[in-house]
């Protein structure tokens, strides 16, 4: 379904789930909730029909038998706080039955990669990927522009009968070196 | 005007009805290859792909947005079994190339004899020299430049080296990698050279076409025999349909997609080894706390791999992976999960191995076309898990490690060396373990014998003249090593076989190959 959104109920299991998940430090004053649960949710847009009924199953399981699974009351999950959402769902990942540990760790992974790829988490976190990776670009952009007019490297031994690492060698890097000197592209390898 | 070489949807209207030499479906390891080699021998060649393409730059750091864009289900793929195994497919120009490590290993000898031995003496590592050769030449497979590595590789590299076990640089198809750790959802810079930078250029220059969101769903056939394909055209706006009629048909949708295709249109029921032989190459993943910064965010994906224990069947390696995929490790959620992260990030190692495995599973079409990956990973398999994650464990130990995580349940900490005996004590089961895999192979094999397999030596259906295959479904057996270059040689064997068959007319098996009246 292209235009799949979790429907009422669900949406409130779902909206708890990832309350009680994205990251919450006392110095970090975002609450990430709604924004994390629009991209999980395009996310399982992207997924068959098949695996979005999955999911919805799952979801009405964490909701419904978290508790009585977990012995944890029969209270719902959406209607706990976060601090007692985590713990049933901690419990869950530790269940003696590898069925029931999937669910959480399922649905955990699929909001944690929401939460810990966002800018503002990385940048909280001292991680500043979006700038590295234009550094990165920029960088590499130089290294092909330096290569232009060079003959590339052949490549090295095969591996499998390739010569193995050794203290010695790690930092010896001869094909690539080779490859520097305009006269010897051809000898590379 | 010149006719386009990559066509978008909105470059079309209404349905579309093309002819070629060759129509190819899919634009991954394999299809890119064989649709690269039969343009430049002249060849005119239309591959169709499901996914849509993608230049350098919209390769974001935004993983839900990434794995939306450019992976099967959003990611969202599992093999079920005895317990889930988690892969990954993508769905765009270049295929899983895009998506991968980089890693570029050839078919070990050992393997290559052991399907000469099997009667596919085309196999053999004289034989596929040169298809080797031609393969890491196109797709650049080097070693990291110095200064790339960042220090999840160097930690790896400082264990083993402690250890004196045996490591092996790895060559990975890159040109100037600069270690910005984003293999998994696209190289944001341009370094990484998928088949969208190596065999498509070369396909495009030699006058191919290439239509993007073009989901092949039927094989067309006459008398047997393949005559082009149809489908939808994934058009936003509109549903429409395509047909194309061809002089030969080359299927390389990957191991899972190709014999749905197959299955759905009943092909190659006879054989009756269309979606078997299922082999996965299982991972479980190992990380390690160090006290030492290791600063996962910069270096790149996996620079070595050690091999000690490669006759084992088991390869360790460092597996450098973004902070959103780093969560995935501890089976600890909320403010747990925020504290951890936020205390020892920069000082956690990933890493995982890989075995070589003898459990097959397969893939089924069940009612509605609904998809079923059936994988269940065996005992004698657990046990290599245990000796390889125990081992990787000690490695890191060796490097100075804190300690280190593992994915099994009851043991998701080893808190010491002495520690790992326990691994070895009370092992752990395959329902206790966490797996994820990226190699998926083997369900459409490559056999000397009709009976043996589905394709022939050339890569033609035995079942149905003109139709090919040529992707990491046809590979004959598991490899125990990165599969994209075998992927890539057996495609270019498969073109090249072709080649020489479009000559005298498509479809003719020699004498000796043909399958024996029913
Ligand atoms: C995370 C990850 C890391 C990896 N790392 C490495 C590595 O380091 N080294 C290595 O050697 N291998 C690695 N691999 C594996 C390697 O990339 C794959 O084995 C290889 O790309 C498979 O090639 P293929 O041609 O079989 O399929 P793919 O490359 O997957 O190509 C199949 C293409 O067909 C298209 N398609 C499917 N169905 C249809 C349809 N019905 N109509 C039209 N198009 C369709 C798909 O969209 C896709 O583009 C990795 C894989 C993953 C997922
Ligand atoms: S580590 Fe970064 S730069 Fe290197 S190939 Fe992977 S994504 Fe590209």
């Amino acid at each position: 379904m292209k235009d799949f959104v979790f429907p009422g109920r669900l949406r409130r299991t779902a909206r708890a789930l990832v309350a009680a998940m994205v990251p919450r430090w006392d110095d970090f004053d975002k609450d990430l909730t709604d924004e994390v649960l629009d991209e999980v949710e395009a996310l399982v847009r992207e997924m068959p029909l098949f695996n979005q009924i999955g999911l919805s199953l799952m979801l009405t399981g964490l909701e419904f038998a978290g508790g009585p699974l977990t012995l944890d009351g029969l209270r719902p999950l959406s209607s706990l706080e976060h601090a007692r959402v985590v713990e049933r769902i901690e419990r869950l990942a530790d269940h003696p039955v590898p069925q029931v540990r999937m669910l959480p760790m399922l649905l955990g992974t699929l909001i944690s990669f929401s939460a810990y790829s966002r800018e503002d988490v990385e940048q909280f976190l001292g991680l500043p990927r979006r700038a590295w990776r234009r550094d990165r670009k920029a960088l590499r952009d130089r290294l092909v522009q330096l290569d232009a007019g060079r003959p590339a490297p052949a490549p090295p031994t095969p591996l499998g009968g390739a010569p193995e690492v050794t203290p010695e060698t790690y930092l010896l890097f001869e094909d690539e070196r080779a490859h520097h000197r305009p006269d010897a592209g051809q000898e590379a390898g | 005007m010149s006719p386009r070489t990559i066509v978008e949807p909105h470059h079309t209207r209404g349905d579309l009805y093309l002819s070629c030499d060759v129509v190819i479906v899919g634009s991954g390891a394999g299809g890119a290859t064989v649709a690269a080699t039969l343009a430049e021998a002249g060849h005119d060649v239309l591959v169709l792909e499901e996914g849509g393409h993608y230049a350098t730059e919209a390769y974001t750091a935004n993983i839900p947005e990434m794995l939306g864009k450019i992976m099967r289900d959003g990611g969202g793929t599992v093999a079920f079994g005895r317990s889930p195994v988690p892969y990954l497919e993508a769905k765009c120009v270049g295929g899983t190339t895009v998506v991968n490590g980089g890693m570029c290993w050839r078919t070990p000898e050992k393997i290559l004899d052991e399907w000469s031995e099997r009667g596919l003496v085309d196999l053999g590592a004289k034989a596929l020299d040169r298809h080797f050769t031609e393969v890491e030449e196109t797709i650049n497979a080097r070693h990291q430049d110095p200064g790339s590595h960042g220090g999840v590789n160097d930690r790896f590299y400082e264990g083993a080296t402690a250890l004196g076990w045996k490591l092996s640089r790895n060559r990975r198809n890159q040109v100037h990698c600069v270690g910005s750790n984003d293999c998994v959802t696209g190289c944001p810079s341009g370094a990484k050279q998928s088949t969208l930078q190596s065999w498509l250029p070369r396909f495009w220059a030699a006058g191919g076409r290439l239509h993007t969101h073009t989901r092949v769903e039927k094989i067309v056939t006459r008398r047997g025999r393949a005559v082009g394909v149809s489908g939808t055209l994934l058009d936003p706006y509109k549903k429409r349909r395509f047909t194309v009629r061809a002089r030969a048909v080359v299927i390389a949708c990957g191991a899972v997609q190709t014999p749905l295709l197959l299955q759905r249109n009943k092909l190659g029921r006879e054989c009756g080894h269309v979606g078997k032989h299922f082999t996965i190459h299982p991972n479980v993943k190992v990380a390690a706390l160090f006290d030492e910064p290791v600063n996962s965010l910069r270096g790149t994906h996996q620079a070595f791999q050690c091999t000690e224990f490669i006759d084992e069947g088991i390869l360790l390696a460092p597996g450098a992976i973004p902070l959103g995929f780093m969560t995935a490790m501890f089976p600890i959620f909320g403010s747990r999960l925020a504290e951890k992260l936020r205390r020892d990030h920069r000082h956690i190692a990933t890493g995982g191995v890989l075995v070589d495995d003898f459990a097959e599973g397969y893939i089924k079409t069940l009612p509605f076309g609904i998809p079923l990956v059936r994988y269940d990973v065996t005992d004698v398999d657990q046990g290599k898990f245990v000796r390889a994650a125990a081992r990787l464990a000690e490695l890191y130990f060796a490097a100075g490690a804190r300690e280190v995580y593992t994915a099994f349940h009851h043991h998701a900490v080893i808190e010491s060396p002495d520690a790992i005996k326990k691994l070895y004590a009370d092992p752990p089961r395959v329902e206790d373990t966490e797996y994820f895999t990226a190699h998926l192979m083997g369900t459409c094999r490559m056999s000397a014998d009709p009976h043996d397999g589905v394709v022939d030596p050339d890569g033609q259906m035995w079942d149905v003249p003109g139709l090919y295959l040529a992707d990491a479904s046809i590979m004959p057996g598991t490899i125990g090593v990165n599969p994209q270059v075998t992927i890539m040689a057996l495609a270019r064997l498969v073109a090249e076989r072709l080649d020489a068959r479009l000559g005298r007319g498509a479809g003719a098996h020699s004498v000796s190959m043909a399958r024996p009246a029913a």
